[in-house]
């Protein structure tokens, strides 16, 4: 593999980012914000907790899906940006693995979660695991029953899409989906790690 | 004649060398897009839980400001308006503007919103408020300019981006 990812971590994690004088981050084809991890966990948990118990499939669904459709868009961003042209692209020898390699780097340097792949099978099937996540901060004693890390699992299984899921679509229509991400392990369930299998999004785990 | 001299905010920008964490002034922050943004507010909307976005956001921004103003010793309210004002821009949330805080009560416009510009992107304008995050965002600077606890500002939005305004205005009250 030809993907320095710590050169990638080192370089993109030191990006700058502010609103500008309207107060808006506009990059990547998006418009970015930057809140603090607790307001994201609150929410997700305290919704999550506080639902009807049959209805809980139906919320960790959709926060998934947030996290699934932000990695598609903001991802297609990251792929075709400057930044990644000026440090990630000369890296890249065999697309789209490298790509996707490559892009982990960049989720680990932005933040989302200290996270690689540690299995890649090519159109079928990635293993990401994550060392050090946001998601599992609200877990202050004990472990949780039931993983909670649904931006990860959104955000993995978005960025198979981008490279097994034919062309980007911006609508989300074609390409968006394709991938379905289970979460099998996390630091909030008391696992070392959090882990997660990307299989194709018909075999067999369901939507999620 | 006094001279207000504008206050800019500090930033102490940090990247955890060892899980590449970012922390500004001591804080966890993320860098998030549109479509996450809205679509947690589209799930708030949905649930009919939309008091649980705002009061997930009041939350996390009431110690930052808390924190910000007594380590920067920040008394006059006119600085920690400005204070709020520019936090608020810098997480990229639009261009807020405090038109007027008294002991019970407030007006705060949005002249650019990330949500409300984010949501009409993906989803075309709506026929309801639903910027509950800036709304917690308002609450938090509310309650900590004056000195209340967490949990006792009422915030309205009555005129909405979304819904096709040119600015989003917001009326505070409290319990």
């Amino acid at each position: 593999m030809s993907i320095d990812r710590k050169r990638i971590i080192d370089a993109l994690s030191k990006i700058e980012v502010a609103g500008n004088d309207n107060g808006l981050i506009e990059g990547f084809g998006v418009l970015v914000n930057q809140m603090p991890t607790t307001f994201w966990n609150n929410f997700a948990e305290k919704l999550v907790s506080k639902v009807d118990p049959g209805l809980i499939d139906a919320t960790e669904y959709l926060l998934i899906n947030a996290g699934h459709e932000c990695g598609y868009h903001t991802g297609y961003g990251i792929i075709t940006s400057d930044e990644w042209n000026a440090v990630v692209k000369p890296m890249i020898e065999k697309a789209p693995e490298d790509i996707l390699y490559g892009a982990f780097a960049v989720f680990t340097a932005w933040g989302w979660a200290d996270c690689e792949i540690v299995e890649l099978v090519p159109n079928q099937r990635m293993v990401v695991r994550a060392y050090d996540y946001y998601e599992s901060d609200p877990v202050k004693f004990g472990r949780l029953e039931r993983p909670c890390a649904y931006m990860l699992r959104g955000i993995s299984a978005a960025f198979m899409d981008l490279a097994y899921g034919g062309p980007y679509d911006k609508t989300g229509k074609k390409g968006l989906k394709t991938f379905t991400c289970k979460q099998t392990k996390g630091i909030e369930c008391g696992d070392a790690y959090g882990e997660f299998i990307v299989v194709r999004a018909q075999a067999g785990y369901g939507q999620y | 004649m006094f001279k207000f001299e504008k206050t800019n905010l500090f930033l102490n920008k940090k990247v955890d060398p060892k899980h590449y964490r970012h922390f500004v002034n001591k804080v966890p922050m993320v860098l998030h897009c549109h479509h996450y943004s809205t679509l947690y507010t589209q799930l708030a909307l949905d649930a009919k839980e939309e008091e649980v976005l705002l009061k997930s956001m009041e939350e996390a921004i009431y110690p930052i400001l808390e924190n910000y103003y007594k380590d920067n010793n920040i008394e006059r309210i006119d600085d920690k308006v400005e204070v709020a004002c520019q936090y608020f821009s810098f997480m990229g949330l639009g261009k807020m503007s405090v038109i007027s805080i008294s002991e019970n009560s407030a007006e705060v416009h949005l002249l650019r919103s990330h949500l409300d510009e984010g949501w009409i992107k993906k989803f075309g304008k709506y026929d309801r408020p639903i910027n509950y995050i800036a709304s917690g965002f308002i609450a938090a600077m509310f309650e900590v300019i004056n000195d209340k606890r967490t949990n006792t500002a009422i915030v309205q939005e009555v005129q909405s981006i979304a819904k096709g305004a040119e600015r989003a205005v917001f009326r505070v009250s409290t319990k």
